[in-house]
């Protein structure tokens, strides 16, 4: 079997994990070139072709979604994990919660929010976008969605910090995967306190809704509650972070597109749009194989655990002329963002009301920013490709 | 021109709605409906365009 550039030396993979969050154009039109499969020794086999990733999205008979262990959750979660016809059931409960009327009512509450954040930083005249607004802002719309107390803020960030990168979080000498499964059985534990408590005093959240809910007339099991809101736990937080820092650095980089966004309210719609594609925060999906599969001549066993690239399928200029430039007014503004098929994300329209009503919001009160004097912007090289800090300057009333 | 959205296919994405909420309106769950019978007027051909092209799924599609 032949795979395209293996790299097993450390030092070489250091380098590509470098160049794919650094870099991530030019490194994916390079993979690209060198064939339709990348493999890199202990990763996963990873599809690069706008076509070979939008077939694996949509087939999930061959490429299913059954496998456990995101995050240090040993269960399936809900519904990453469970493919059709079950799959079915919980997307046809969870969609109407997270369907644009639904989402409508929060937008005031995320634009509160973002203001309250930036009221914190505007008279100093520098803060660091990461931590003072990317972090916190979808980490209180989670606990308003799920009618926990806003004071819980510094907690949960500890949570998500755990799950997604615990050797950040781990204290020396501590091992960062005893860190993450003792946390995710504390998480569980406090999810189903949570669910006890909405089952006997309902009120107008997420827990409540799914607390009451039924398909074909049985109530969710209190397991299937947990491992639904351990989803919207891992899944809700930081992807919308990590976008938020995505967009900015490219603003930063990109004075006509700032200048569009200060000039032309709602301009910012399709600006969103099409730096979800250029950018593609979350840049692969898993998917196991169930059959053995063809691709671009190759054949990959049944199976086989498999990363789908949406960051290279997002820029593959094969089916999307003009993929390598950002263009809000191209024609086609598909993309892969939130992935596709029967899995894509159940809260694509959550996360686009909170990108619009961040990039909105700024650029009402501080048109004119830059990157901190000497600053450097270090990407982190996982699959969520994000900034652990962007320090911003801008001229204060004080200042001028 | 007629808009056309095969159901089996949406996913929900809304994209055609959000770009051409004059010819598509959102469902309880979010997917695209079709408004009235999908006859697009001339000066909305664009729109539909639109609506058709941003469909992740591919599930917008414009008949004559």
């Amino acid at each position: 079997m032949s795979y395209s550039a293996t790299s097993t030396d450390d030092g070489a993979r250091r380098q590509l994990a470098y160049e794919r969050s650094a870099r991530p154009r030019e490194h994916f039109a390079r993979l690209r070139a060198n064939g339709p499969i990348h493999r890199d020794g202990a990763e996963s086999p990873m599809l690069l072709r706008r076509a070979d990733v939008e077939h694996a999205l949509r087939h999930w008979q061959e490429y299913s979604s059954d496998y456990a262990g995101v995050m240090g959750s040993e269960e399936p979660i809900i519904p990453l994990n469970v493919d059709p016809p079950l799959h079915v059931r919980y997307r046809r409960l969870l969609d109407p919660y997270f369907a644009p009327r639904k989402i409508a009512p929060l937008q005031q509450a995320v634009q509160q929010h973002t203001n309250d954040l930036i009221d914190a930083f505007i008279d100093r005249g520098s803060c660091d976008f990461s931590t003072e607004l990317a972090v916190p802002l979808p980490c209180s719309t989670f606990l308003s969605l799920f009618g926990l107390p806003l004071d819980e803020l510094h907690a949960l960030v500890r949570w998500k910090d755990i799950m997604i990168r615990p050797e950040h979080v781990a204290a020396e000498g501590e091992d960062p995967h005893e860190l993450q499964a003792r946390t995710v059985r504390e998480i569980y534990t406090r999810f189903q306190a949570e669910i006890e408590d909405r089952r006997a005093h309902p009120r107008d959240d997420l827990i409540t809704y799914l607390v009451q809910a039924e398909i074909d007339g049985d109530k969710l099991t209190d397991s299937e509650l947990r491992r639904i809101c351990f989803l919207m736990l891992s899944a809700g937080l930081d992807t919308v972070t990590i976008s938020l820092e995505c967009i900015f650095a490219f603003l930063l980089d990109d004075d006509e597109a700032r200048q569009m966004l200060v000039h032309e309210p709602g301009s910012e719609v399709n600006l969103v749009e099409e730096l979800l594609r250029w950018e593609t925060p979350v840049q692969t999906v898993s998917r196991i194989t169930t059959c053995p599969v063809h691709i671009g001549g190759e054949l990959i066993p049944a199976g086989e655990k498999l990363a789908l690239s949406l960051a290279s399928a997002n820029v593959d200029p094969d089916g999307l002329p003009g993929a390598d430039e950002v263009d809000v007014r191209r024609g086609d503004l598909r993309n892969f963002a939130f992935g596709g098929g029967p899995h894509r994300c159940l809260g694509s329209n959550l996360a686009r009301m909170e990108l619009r009503t961040v990039v909105r919001t700024w650029h009402d009160r501080i048109p004119e920013y830059r990157l901190a004097p000497g600053a450097e912007l270090v990407w982190n090289s996982s699959v969520l490709r994000g900034l652990d800090h962007l320090p911003l300057v801008w001229a204060t009333e004080a200042s001028a | 021109m007629k808009l056309v959205i095969d159901h089996e296919l949406c996913q929900g994405h809304g994209r055609c709605w959000d770009n051409a909420p004059e010819l598509v309106e959102d469902d309880e769950a979010g997917r695209g409906v079709v408004r009235g019978d999908g006859r697009v007027p001339d000066a909305l051909e664009g729109k539909a365009r639109e609506a058709a092209s941003a469909c992740p799924e591919r599930a917008v599609r414009l008949e004559p």
